[in-house]
Parts: C-alpha cells; sequence; structure tokens
C-alpha cells in the first residue's frame, strides 16, 4: 500500500515551535497509537471534498438560473454564489493535481 | 460570524454591496419625487434618507432603516397653480437635486470601493493556491 505520510516538517520543528504537526490547527500526524492514512483515504476525503465543491457549484448554477427567469432579482447573490464556486474549484483543481504528481511519482520509482 | 472562515471577506464585501444598491434605491426615489408636490398624504413628497449599521461582531453592513428628513418644505411662489396658498406660494418637496447627487457620488464610489476589496481579496486567495504548484 501506497502511503503519502510525509513527515516533511519533522526537522523544522525546532526551528518554530509553534508550528508543526502538533500544533493546534493542523491535523495530527505520524504518532505511535493512531491508524497511518493510506492513499485510499486520502483519495476518499478528496471525494468528500468534490461532493462539497459539486454543493457549491449548484448552487450558484440556481442562482444564475433564477435571475435569468426573473425568480430572483439580486444580482450581489449570484455574484457571491459564483465567487465561492469558483475559490473553491479552485482550491479542488490544485489538490488534485498534488495528489496525480504524488501517485505519478510514487508508481515512477525505481525497484 | 466564523472569524477563521476563508469566505468571510466575500460575504462582507457583498453585504456592502447590497447596502450601497439599497442606498441608490432611496436616492433615486428622492429623486424622481424632487417635484412632487403631493405624496398622497395631503403634503408633498418627503426627503428619505438610509441609514446602516453592522451586521454583528466583524461582519457586514445592512440597511438599519429608512428615515424621513422632517425639514421645511420649499416655497414656491406660484399663484396660478390651483395648490397655491392665500399669498401664492406651493409647498415643494425638501428634496435638494445637488445633495442627492453628492449622495449618489459616495454611493458609486462605495460600490467600487467593495467591488475592488472583493477582487483583491480573490487575487490574494489565488496567489495562495499558487503555492499548491
Amino acid at each position: 500500500m501506497v502511503n503519502v505520510n510525509t513527515n516533511v516538517a519533522g526537522p523544522l520543528q525546532s526551528v518554530k515551535p509553534g508550528i508543526g504537526p502538533n500544533s493546534p490547527g493542523m491535523p495530527k500526524i505520524g504518532s505511535a497509537d493512531e491508524k497511518k492514512s493510506s492513499f485510499a483515504d486520502t483519495i476518499k476525503v478528496a471525494g468528500n471534498y468534490i461532493s462539497k465543491v459539486d454543493d457549491l457549484q449548484q448552487s450558484s448554477d440556481m442562482s444564475i438560473k433564477d435571475l435569468l427567469s426573473g425568480k430572483n432579482e439580486d444580482i450581489t447573490s449570484v455574484v457571491s454564489a459564483v465567487a465561492k464556486a469558483d475559490m473553491s474549484f479552485k482550491l479542488l483543481v490544485g489538490v488534485r493535481n498534488k495528489l496525480i504528481e504524488a501517485y505519478k511519482q510514487t508508481m515512477n520509482m525505481p525497484l | 460570524m466564523e472569524v477563521n472562515n476563508s469566505f468571510g471577506p466575500i460575504d462582507i464585501a457583498i453585504s456592502g454591496l447590497r447596502a450601497q444598491g439599497r442606498q441608490m434605491k432611496v436616492i433615486s426615489s428622492n429623486v424622481a419625487n424632487a417635484r412632487t408636490a403631493d405624496s398622497g398624504k395631503g403634503e408633498p413628497y418627503r426627503r428619505l434618507e438610509a441609514t446602516f449599521k453592522t451586521d454583528g461582531d466583524l461582519g457586514g453592513v445592512e440597511l438599519d432603516q429608512i428615515v424621513t428628513d422632517m425639514s421645511e418644505f420649499l416655497k414656491v411662489l406660484d399663484p396660478g397653480n390651483p395648490m397655491a396658498d392665500v399669498n401664492g406660494y406651493v409647498s415643494m418637496p425638501n428634496v435638494s437635486l445637488p445633495v442627492e447627487m453628492i449622495i449618489m457620488n459616495i454611493a458609486t464610489k462605495m460600490y467600487q470601493a467593495n467591488v475592488a476589496v472583493l477582487k483583491r481579496y480573490q487575487q490574494m486567495l489565488e496567489t495562495t493556491l499558487e503555492l499548491l504548484r
């Protein structure tokens, strides 16, 4: 099984104690008793995120439809929904590219 | 409102856009009724003014209420008018067009400022996402 749990922040921990895997706000990684997450789990999490991004896309789509059909005359709510959907989709594409890149690099590793 | 929300600034800027849109509605009503001698209440049209308030802590802006300007009506000498009093004066609305133009300019600039904040924030988020590449 491929493991993407590379603890790159390890050597940097002594440099800045405030930022590290154990600081608040960061997901806890690398502790001995915890089950290590596999690449497949990461893909599943990304799948959950895709459905959330899809919800935002759907709501922006609905607001555009409502505006064009005359049901809703507030153009600012359309702008807000589209801006949110745009930002979260860009983040999703960035994460997806990173995941694919990691998978390719792992698969091209000479064994 | 949650502070650690990356959509927070978008919502706040949108609330500014909405508030200035309502402000434009009030201004257009004032300008359209600048010469309305009969508002249907037995007196000339009274000028309206919008007031704003903050929407919670670190939140956006929203329209608080629309208050009527209780200053005196303008007296215009027009003896031939059927609504004129014994001295020949007609009461006209207390709307001053130059003042409305100034308020409209302010509202337009505020709207543009909110759009500028929205655009700049989107650019900032995109800069952050470039780190993923």
